[in-house]
Formats: structure tokens, sequence, C-alpha cells
């Protein structure tokens, strides 16, 4: 246990050599916050319009229900796996009495408590800068349910994130492709980071809750929103869990074949 | 134990992609990628002792470090049998990894970004190695190696030699019975050579320790290692005592020659192969089987002071494994 917090201790240096980088993308996570709560302001001037089910305050605590889900769930030092892989750097941990999987699970975490403690305090200050209406859940059950699903979707993301970035033991010079395409585009569209998700057709709705997408920021945020509730709370968790099971074998399995194939090429 | 590494009849080949060259190539490999086999181990069997210290030389592309990787663990084996410490080195079992170490001259493990000592502490925690025993050691490989002053220096602003020599701190710090060494000395300058180079031997005199070191640097083989193993295109071509590596493969011996006079250096050529004329000195070069008709021929045509016959020297042997012209 005492490596994995030297580890953790080691991550959360190396995150700050790199402070203006670690600057820049906080402040295109803010610009991007203002610039959604400006057009969905718009759209609902009317605080009684609802669209979809959404009025002006529920829009409102969506976009920055957003901002603190993602920060939670979508920051991970593991996109990195690829080009530890494709470059050979992975053999460092090979050769070591560690596991990688905690490994960088622990430098996730490391990232994720960096960047949740920023978000925080962003959101105070554009809290009270921009003032909105904000919709607050009081419910001690709710608000569990929405902690296991958190936990539930971190643990998605990161075996995810594994399975793409593994891509590389067989395609080397594809990884950062892949990887664009899964993480920036599929991920964050189906998971309802760029708009609600039943704003969409109903039937598509249905298939999306089937694949693990909507449980990495939607689910979460609909359970805080109050607009999923008591038994589809419980399917949408063992939903989760189910797919956390697949994937963790599905890492495990990948992973020990990729070894096989893997060449420590450059070394 | 009586052997510290077994290999037996280890094969190891790897599939790769070609790609012709140009974008139509690159576009043709993504539909029809042509794949071919590269038999880069043909089973190779040797053994090493407890303590011993091998050299392994071939030219580019032999299979030298392939071997280094699969008995590190990193490459699983085609085929054939690999035993380390009486660990099987694919298994990565920590009881084993804590004992080993495969350090590569071209890349490193310290963290890029932080000081070296970061790297240290967290490699005292990922070995488990106790408290007492790590500031022990630290303190004698920080002092063998004449690092100290540099400990809190962040990794990127060290020179190449520096760095290198931290990297042997990293790598060193649990203390491991086997040691795999890949081009420690590549592109360091000749002081940094030899200080590697005595930090090596004296790591395996005093630790009793396992090493196998390739390199390229003629200096690191005559130095360091007693045994040298030769490998070429995937095969051993020789195992053996450094000096009988010449007896082996040495098709030409030397003759020196000082002459009493002046003479007709187109007649001596007629002998053998003129190497080097620094008169009176003439070095000839003579096939082994006719070298006693020529030494005879010589002292009895020319005006000869003195005659000696020798061997090629190993560095000349060395250097026709490195451009791979030594076969079987």
């Amino acid at each position: 246990m005492r490596k994995y917090f030297q580890i953790f201790r080691v991550s959360f240096q190396q995150e700050f050599s790199y402070r203006l980088n670690f600057i820049m993308w906080r402040v295109r996570n803010v610009l991007q916050i203002i610039l959604t709560f400006f057009l969905w302001s718009s759209v609902f001037r009317n605080p009684q319009t609802e669209v979809f089910g959404y009025n002006q305050e529920k829009i409102l605590t969506y976009v920055f229900g957003i901002l603190v889900i993602r920060a939670i769930v979508f920051s991970a030092r593991a996109v990195d796996v690829a080009g530890e892989i494709s470059n050979g750097d992975i053999t460092n941990f090979l050769l070591k009495p560690v596991s990688y999987f905690k490994y960088w699970a622990t430098r996730d975490i490391a990232s994720k408590v960096l960047n949740l403690s920023f978000s925080v305090v962003e959101i105070t200050l554009l809290f009270l800068i921009l003032r909105p209406n904000l919709f607050l859940q009081v419910n001690p059950v709710t608000l569990f349910a929405v902690f296991v699903s958190l936990i539930l979707a971190v643990i998605l993301f990161f075996c995810l994130l594994f399975i793409t970035n593994m891509s590389a033991f067989w395609m080397p010079e594809n990884g950062w492709a892949a990887q664009f395409l899964f993480i920036v585009i599929i991920t964050d569209f189906l998971s309802g980071g760029v708009f609600p998700l039943d704003i969409m057709p109903l039937a598509l709705q249905k298939v999306l809750y089937s694949t693990p997408f909507p449980y990495l920021l939607f689910f979460p945020l609909q359970v805080y929103l109050g607009k999923i509730v008591g038994v589809e709370i419980i399917r949408g968790l063992v939903t989760s869990f189910v797919w956390v099971s697949i994937l963790f074998v599905a890492v495990k399995y990948i992973w020990a074949r990729g070894l096989r194939r893997y060449s420590a090429e450059g070394r | 134990m009586d052997r510290a590494i077994v290999v037996d009849r280890l094969i190891k080949n790897f599939e790769v992609t070609e790609k012709e060259k140009g974008l139509r190539g690159s576009i043709k490999s993504i539909f029809s990628p042509k794949k071919k086999t590269v038999h880069a181990l043909k089973g190779i069997s040797f053994t090493i002792q407890p303590g011993e210290l091998v050299g392994f030389i071939g030219p580019n592309g032999a299979g030298k470090t392939t071997t280094l990787k699969t008995l590190s663990g990193l490459l699983y084996p085609t085929g054939g049998f690999v035993q380390v410490l009486e660990y099987d080195p694919w298994e990565k079992k920590p009881e084993f990894l804590k004992q080993i170490s495969l350090i590569m001259g071209q890349k490193n493990q310290l963290w890029w970004d932080l000081p070296a000592i970061e790297t240290f502490e967290l490699n005292k925690e990922i070995y488990e190695i106790p408290r007492r025993d790590y500031e022990k050691n630290l303190e004698e490989l920080i002092t063998l190696l004449d690092v100290g002053k540099l400990l809190k220096t962040q990794v990127r602003r060290l020179s190449l030699g520096q760095r290198m020599r931290m990297e042997l701190v990293a790598a060193l710090l649990h203390k491991p019975k086997v040691l795999f060494l890949d081009e420690p000395t590549i592109g360091l300058d000749l002081i940094g050579q030899q200080k590697i180079r005595e930090f090596i031997y004296e790591y395996n005199q005093k630790n009793n320790a396992t090493i196998i070191l390739t390199s390229h640097n003629m200096d690191d083989l005559t130095n360091l290692a007693r045994r040298v193993i030769v490998i070429g295109a995937g095969n051993i071509l020789f195992d053996g005592a450094l000096e009988e590596l010449t007896g082996r493969f040495a098709k030409e011996k030397i003759i020196k020659v000082s002459f009493s006079k002046e003479i007709d250096i187109k007649k001596v050529e007629l002998v053998g192969t003129v190497k080097q004329v620094s008169f009176p000195e003439v070095t000839l070069s003579v096939a082994r089987s006719t070298v006693a008709v020529a030494a005879a021929e010589i002292l009895q045509n020319f005006p000869v002071n003195d005659l000696t016959i020798e061997e090629v020297p190993v560095e000349e042997i060395i250097k026709k494994v490195f451009r791979g012209e030594l076969t079987k």
C-alpha cells in the first residue's frame, strides 16, 4: 500500500511541474462553462420555458453538474498508457514488483483530486459571479445513490480508457488517434457531455442505456437532478455494475494477450 | 543453486508488418498488411553461474537485447526454456523482480521532471526496501558513482553521463543479484565510460552479482568480461573465455619483422599482406596454416634482425564480430 501512496505523492508533484499546462487546462474548462452557460441562459430566457422536461434552473444545474462530474470521471492520466506501450516506457513497470493497473489508478486518483479541488474553487467563483438558479438535491438517499454511481463511473471510464489504450500493443502507431476518437468524440457525446441525452428520440435512448456510456456522466447527474428515481436508480446502478464487471474481465484478458505481443521496442 | 541463469533452446520470433515507402505504401499497408516473421533467436542455449560477469557481443540485430529482454521477463519466449534464479521470468513474480535489474543505456526510468532522489524514494517503496538498507545502499552508490551533489537537480538538467550514473543508482538500490546491462556506456565520454566500468566491476566483486553485459564498446568487454558469448543472426557462435576467441576465429596470424637492411617492400608483399610499415619494422598478416612457411621464407630471403609471430589482437576479432563477419 505504501508504494501506491508514494506514487500518489510523486505524480502530484509531476502534475505541478507542468504548471502552465495545468492552468491552461483549467482556463479552458472555465471558458467552456461560461460559454455553455450563456448559450443555455439565452435559450431559456423565460424562466417558465420548459423543453424536454428542463427548465432554466435544471438546465443550468445540468451544465454546472457536467463540469463537476467531468472533473471527477474524465480527468485521468491513463491516457498516457498507449504512449508508454508504443515507445517502450512501459518496460520500466514490467520490470518492477508493482501492479501497472494500480499504478495508473493511483495516478488517476492524484489527477482527480487535483482537478476536483480546482473545480470546486472555480465553480464557487462562477457561482458567485453568475448567480444562477441552481437545483440543490437534499435527499440523503439520492445523494448516496449519486455517490455510488460516481464511483462506478470512475471505474467504468478507467476500464474503457485502458482498453482503448491497450490497442497500442497491436497498433503502436494508432494509439493517439484511437484515443482522440474514443474520448473526445464518442464518449463525451454518448455520455451526455455535449447535451442532455433525454432530448434524443426515445428508441435511441433505450439503446444508449444498454451501453456503458450514459453511466459515465448522464446517469449520475440525472439521479442528482431527481429525474431518475426509485427502481430506475437501482436498474441503472446494476447495469453500470454489470458493465464494470464485463470490462474488468476484458481489461485483464486483453492485457494478458497484449503482453505476449509486446516486443519492448525502442529500448 | 549452482546456476543463476539457464537458457535451453530458446526461440523467439517476432511478427512485423512491412510498409512500403511513401504515402502509397502507407495506404496499401492499411488494407493489406504484409506480415513477416523475424527469427530473432533460433534456439540458443547457455548457462551462467552465480557471480559470473559475461559479455554478449554481436552485430546489431543479432539477438543480444532480445535475449536480455526474455531473461528479464519482458518477452514471451516462442519456444524453449528460460530460468533465472530458479524462477520463470515471464511469471513476473515480485520475489523474482526484486532480485533482478535491467539497465538500458538508451532510455531511462528516472522521472524526467523531478529530481532523481524522488525516483529513488519511489523505488524504495516499490521494492519495499527497509529504510536502513535504503540509506546504506544509497550512500554507497552515490559515493561510488560520485553523484551526491546532484540528487536534488531535476533529471532533465543532468548531463547524459550524470543521468546514466543516476540510472545505475535507481536500478541498484534494491541490490539485485542478477543484472542485465544493455549498452551501459553508450554515448558517454571516455572518463564517463571508465567510471561506469570500474563501478560494474566493483559491484560484481562486492556483491557476487551475476552480470550479463552487452556492449559495442571494445574496452567494456576486454576490461570486464572474462567470458564472452558471441551471437550472430540468432545463433550462438562462440561461448568461452575472451582469450580463446582469437584462436577460434582468427584465420590469420601476425608476423612482425625487423629488418637489418633496406629491402624491397614489394618482395615482402609476395609473402603476406603488409599491414603496417614503419621501417625497419614491418607487420604482416599471414594465413594461419602457412605461417611457418612464410616465416621461414622471410628469414631465408631477407636480412632479418628480429622476427616474432603473434595472434591477431582480440580487438580485431571483436571488430569483425560487430561487422557480422564471423560465421560458424
